[in-house]
């Protein structure tokens, strides 16, 4: 075969495999906004769940959702920020550091679903909780924690080392230089990495299903001690009666709120990025 | 530094937890865990099916995904102008962030039925649904890498082989695919990870049944992987049994594939062993 006609074969593969792909990802997002959009009005959006989701809304599930991963981003954000900086400032050992680093890949390598196990048995079960919306806070927060932990260690990271000498010739101690240069910089890195990993963890089904969320019959949670109910369990539970078509129909439209509180976090994340990008750069 | 300690730890407690309520079906059940039958009635608790089962899905989207999205990725970064590529990227990064559980919706209403009809099948929900359904769901990732892979070359390499007279095929072939081959095949296994690992779209086409077809390549029949048997089975089996047990005991077999997979392809991609810049 010719030079030419391979080259010819392998651009058109390219082409075809570009046209495959797209095909593919813009007609899943056109059938779930499509179908989506016939089912959400605004009762369905603010009324509560009735005869097990095939009819009613599902306000109780966005709150249940938000709340879960508010209280996640909560717990997460001091964590990571004490775990980056002192990765950066106090591990001085290389060896210590790559190991650490380590570690932080492999938790974020865990498949979700053991994450979902590993709750059931150690705070369920060992620690006695019973199934609490918490307990899958707690969870998420642990999942999401590398992200946000890499997000921040990159920004400190980036901080110039002329800033942190200057710092330390004006006569600040370690702490000061921490607390003054080091964190207004890192936290801007870490609200990035939690916005990307809240957009991960809103739409997460298999860590939570076994030890937060309950199916029907919940409503607002009075103490942390009380299931829940989200919207990707909702779907989950809606999914498995896929023949019954109002309940299909109601999933359709959860599954569209889910993917706009997904993209608003995405979205929200590109710009702190960008912005973050500016100012490193100035 | 006390939160660094408990971030690190935290990995470590997990595999305790898992490996300390698995000990109950390794000293019990023992060799018997590696057999094909699984049936609780009976005190069998054989994982074979289900790690053929994952194994298979696996596969199946691997061999669909990769070619696809290595192709894509291609154009995305060598035939794409660059001022579209910031939106192509962007585009990705949002396809990667949909939830697993809406492919899995996705998956019920739609692709299990196609299949069903397509192949004249009893129920669409066979080991191909999951493999086509996970093979969409890594595939966003596997452009996004391999891309990145390919942007990492520098410019200067592409040039020289351009200035050569080669074709676009050559210049991939001779120039860019020896640099960037070890971050491709990083991607590669971190999509590997995150398909074996996927729970909820897999666990709703995938049928359910704890068996190995017959004959074994026939994939338009039902199976079952690891992770979609912890889906299902866990929330109603009693802590501390030996069937909780044997299930904890899968999970941590897939833990394990998982985690070694996520060092090797990090292991690949260390950024201080660039020779190129």
């Amino acid at each position: 075969m010719s030079r030419e006609l391979v080259n010819k074969c392998f651009v058109l593969a390219a082409w075809g495999a570009v046209g495959i792909s797209c095909l593919i990802l813009v007609s899943m997002i056109s059938v779930i906004t499509w179908n989506g959009l016939g089912a959400i009005n605004l009762g369905f959006l603010f009324t509560e769940a009735r005869n097990f989701g095939m009819s009613g809304g599902i306000l109780y599930q966005i709150i249940g959702t938000l709340l879960i991963v508010a209280v996640a981003a909560l717990i997460c954000l001091p964590l990571a920020l004490g775990t980056a900086i002192s990765k950066s400032e106090y591990l001085k050992n290389r060896r210590m550091r790559k190991l650490c680093t380590a570690l932080i890949y492999g938790l974020n390598g865990i498949p979700s679903v053991i994450f979902g196990v590993f709750g059931l048995i150690f705070f369920v079960n060992i620690l006695g909780t019973g199934i609490s919306w918490f307990v899958g806070s707690i969870i998420l927060a642990i999942m999401i924690l590398p992200t946000v932990v890499l997000a921040t260690y990159q920004s400190i990271n980036s901080i110039p080392k002329i800033y942190r000498e200057s710092a330390l010739t004006l006569g600040l101690n370690k702490w000061q230089v921490i607390l003054h240069v080091v964190l207004p910089q890192g936290i801007g890195g870490s609200i990035t990495g939690l916005l990307i990993g809240l957009a991960r963890a809103v739409g997460e089904t298999a860590p939570i299903m076994f030890i937060a969320t309950a199916f029907s019959g919940v409503d607002i949670p009075g103490s942390p001690f009380e299931p829940v109910a989200t919207l990707p369990t909702h779907i989950l539970a809606l999914a498995q009666q896929a023949t019954a078509g109002q309940a299909l129909q109601n999933a359709w439209g959860a599954s569209l709120v889910l993917l706009t509180l997904v993209t608003l976090f995405s979205v929200t994340a590109l710009f702190s990025r960008m912005k973050l990008r500016t100012i490193s750069q100035r | 530094m006390i939160s660094a300690f408990i971030s690190t730890g935290i990995i470590f407690l997990i595999v305790g937890i898992l490996l300390m309520n698995s000990w109950n079906a390794i000293t019990d059940v023992g060799w018997r865990l590696f057999t094909l039958k699984w049936n609780v009635a009976n005190e069998e608790y054989g994982i074979l099916s289900m790690l053929y089962g994952s194994f298979m899905v696996t596969l199946c989207a691997l061999v669909i995904a990769l070619p696809l999205g290595l192709l894509t990725a291609i154009f995305v970064s060598e035939v794409l102008p660059g001022r579209y590529r910031f939106y192509a990227k962007s585009l990705l990064e949002l396809l990667a962030g949909i939830p697993s559980i809406i492919y899995g919706l996705l998956g019920v209403a739609f692709l299990s039925v196609w299949i069903g009809h397509l192949f004249d099948l009893q129920s669409g929900r066979t080991i191909l649904s999951a493999g086509i359904l996970l093979a969409s769901m890594i595939l966003p990732t596997i452009i996004t890498l391999s891309d990145d892979a390919l942007q990492n070359v520098p410019d200067k390499y592409r040039e020289a082989a351009n200035g050569l007279g080669l074709t676009k095929y050559e210049v991939f072939r001779s120039a860019l695919l020896p640099i960037a081959k070890a971050d491709i095949i990083g991607a590669c296994l971190l999509a590997l990870g995150r398909a074996l690992g996927e729970t909820m779209a897999v666990m709703l086409v995938i049928g359910g049944i704890d068996k190995i077809p017959t004959p074994f390549f026939n994939i338009l029949l039902p199976g079952q992987t690891i992770t979609s048997k912890l889906g299902r089975e866990i929330a109603e089996t009693a802590f501390g049994s030996d069937h909780f047990s044997a299930m904890i005991f899968m999970g941590m077999i897939l833990l394990f594939v998982v985690l070694i997979l996520t060092f090797v392809a990090q292991h690949c991609f260390n950024p201080e062993q660039r020779l190129y810049e």
